[in-house]
């Protein structure tokens, strides 16, 4: 065994141990330092595949810090589904830094790329952190780091509109962590404990005694997950926040970042409050109308933007809305469609994105009226363009079908079927704003002129990955669903 | 009346709630970029007073313990960690403070409704 049984927690010591090294090889072996990165990523992301196979042959196990056991240590926990949320995270921030290394050339001033390394490092790390632990005090800690650097990748783009904009989502997402921590205070005054399982074993009886407070406490929690995760009302520093960023900044935030937090609000429902809390307050209800207005509103808002990026980053508060739409409606398939929506959304969006930027490293334009007749220049970005676009409105053989059908799925088995006309409604509206870029870019002949510039494989190449990874996911759909599944035998 | 003896009795969580809300309050509604930050600092700080105020037992001494006394000591838990906190909350006002330097060098102003005004007539 040895180095095996610590595989939990040098997950996120080597992606933070590679956060501090980067600058510094940056400095002295400027040759080495963008492969140092990519390679401790996916040594991260190898480890993370060993717990998969470790977790398929013990069942879930805990790993305590310090090998002090958990009133007292920190602890992390090693389930299904943590496992998935960790794999997700991990391939696809592998993914993006292999594209962004190119285009961050372009998009950033030479020296700061090292810092740029370094912030990325500590982002994936802490989230990383965040998908294993088990304690309510380090998630802080983890969500603060996240945190600081997302912020950081955004503003080291030294422009106007991205100081602001990072300044907003700063703000933002300090208060955040301010009700989250206010809600942790509320939990431990009831149970004396950080632990995630300790405090669920505690709060039963709490919610007798102190109904008010639990009820505030839950509430807490919602406005601060549904703050970072970009639920709808919650979601103003969400579009220029995403859209001003270098492009894979965006990717990374659009992608990832916003998901872990949706993660852990599935979390602090299913596995820190106990059954009778959600069972008196309607929070299942309270995410399930929240996210379906997000749907509504990120599609229409999506509508009328000019920017291309910022109509991607629209499109992203109705994307998330679905993610939570699968944890509102409480059902095991519902939940099955909402973490596969998670995954393909992921892919998509950050895909998007990566076009987005390549479009903008290629030609320099971010408007959409001016994208006429692209196709023709970058054949194989629009192509990945229109896949991804193709799976956000949910075209079979792309993965957003399934993610929908799961949901619809589920939302039928309870017999709401308001929710599957929602979820139609606002696939047609995707289509109304994603085709017609489409469109102009193959199909205008004439009129266009765009001063192109080579783009390097580097940045191509993960765009072909994301396509494949798209058909993949909508026409093999079954090995991750199983692992869904399978995951969600353990809540309901 | 019993609502009134509650609160007296807990009036270190009413102080707390109240600096949170001020807090808050402050960092959304004012357009000041500083006072923003120093909202933000207040409500991160009503919370470990919070934290600081669940630990506290009546009577209780510092927790160092000597062998075979029998006295009452305060819970070191919650002191411990908002000293975590407070490293924290002053690294994120650093890279607010930070950016708002920034802002303001880029904008000549630290009033959110002017960086606004010079925004939408670009």
């Amino acid at each position: 065994m040895g180095l095996l049984e610590h595989f939990p927690a040098l997950i996120p010591a080597v992606l933070l141990a590679i956060a501090f090294l980067s600058p510094l090889l940056f400095r002295w072996a400027r040759k080495v330092s963008a492969p140092a990165l990519i390679a401790s990523i996916a040594a991260a992301l190898i480890m993370a595949v060993v717990l998969l196979v470790q977790y398929y042959q013990t069942g879930p196990f805990t790993y305590y810090m310090g090998g002090w056991p958990p009133p007292w240590g920190i602890e992390l926990k090693i389930d299904l589904i943590r496992v998935y949320m960790l794999l997700v995270i991990l391939a696809v921030s592998l993914w993006i830094i292999i594209y962004a290394i190119k285009d961050l050339e372009h998009e950033l001033k030479k020296d700061l790329l090292g810092w740029y390394y370094s912030l990325y490092a500590l982002l994936v790390g802490s989230m990383a952190g965040m998908a294993l632990t088990n304690d309510l005090f380090n998630l802080f800690v983890l969500m603060e780091i996240c945190a600081i650097s997302a912020c950081g990748i955004i503003s080291i783009k030294e422009d106007r509109a991205c100081l602001e904009a990072s300044f907003k989502y700063l703000i933002l997402s300090a208060m955040g962590t301010g009700c989250y921590l206010l809600g942790v205070a509320m939990l431990y005054m009831v149970t004396g404990q950080f632990n995630y399982d300790l405090v669920n074993e505690g709060l039963p009886m709490a919610v007798e005694l102190y109904p008010n407070n639990m009820l505030a406490a839950s509430s807490l929690f919602i406005v601060a997950f549904g703050t970072k995760a970009a639920l709808f009302p919650l979601h103003v520093w969400l579009p220029d926040a995403h859209a001003s960023a270098p492009s894979p900044s965006s990717s990374m935030l659009s992608g990832l970042v916003i998901k872990i937090y949706a993660f852990l609000l599935f979390i602090f429902f299913y596995q820190v409050f106990p059954r009778p809390l959600l069972d008196t307050v309607p929070l299942n209800e309270i995410v399930l109308w929240l996210s379906s207005l997000g749907i509504m509103f990120g599609s229409i808002f999506a509508m009328v933007q000019v920017d291309l990026k910022k109509m991607l980053a629209y499109s992203s508060i109705g994307q998330i809305g679905y993610v939570f739409l699968g944890f509102g409606l409480d059902h095991n398939l519902a939940i099955v469609g909402g973490f596969y929506h998670l995954l393909v959304h992921a892919i998509m969006k950050s895909m998007l994105f990566m076009n987005a930027g390549v479009i903008i490293y290629s030609t320099g334009i971010r408007q959409i009226k001016q994208l006429g007749g692209v196709g023709h220049v970058l054949p194989l970005t629009m192509v990945a363009f229109t896949i991804g676009s193709a799976s956000m409105i949910g075209i079979p053989g792309t993965g957003g079908l399934i993610s929908k059908w799961y949901l619809a799925l589920g939302a039928l088995e309870i017999g709401r079927p308001i929710f599957v006309v929602i979820i139609l409604i606002s696939s047609l509206l995707n289509a109304v704003y994603y085709m017609p870029i489409i469109v102009n870019a193959f199909m205008q002949q004439e009129g266009f002129q765009f001063k192109t510039e080579q783009v390097p494989r580097s940045m191509l190449w993960p765009q072909v990955a994301g396509i494949l990874a798209i058909i993949f996911l909508g026409v093999f759909s079954r090995p991750v669903v199983d692992l869904l599944e399978k995951a969600m035998a353990q809540f309901f | 009346m019993e609502m009134l003896t509650k609160i007296v009795h807990n009036y270190y969580y009413m102080a707390a709630i109240l600096l949170f809300i001020i807090g808050m309050h402050t960092m959304l509604t004012h357009s000041n970029l500083i006072k923003k930050v120093i909202a933000m600092n207040i409500m991160d700080t009503s919370v470990f007073l919070l934290f600081v105020a669940i630990g506290y037992t009546y009577g209780g001494q510092a927790p160092i313990v000597a062998e075979n006394s029998e006295v009452l000591y305060v819970n070191p838990l919650p002191g411990a960690l908002m000293l975590t906190g407070i490293v924290v909350a002053v690294s994120i006002t650093a890279y607010a403070l930070s950016l708002v330097v920034k802002i303001y060098r880029y904008y000549g102003t630290v009033d959110y409704d002017e960086i606004c005004l010079i925004r939408s007539q670009e």
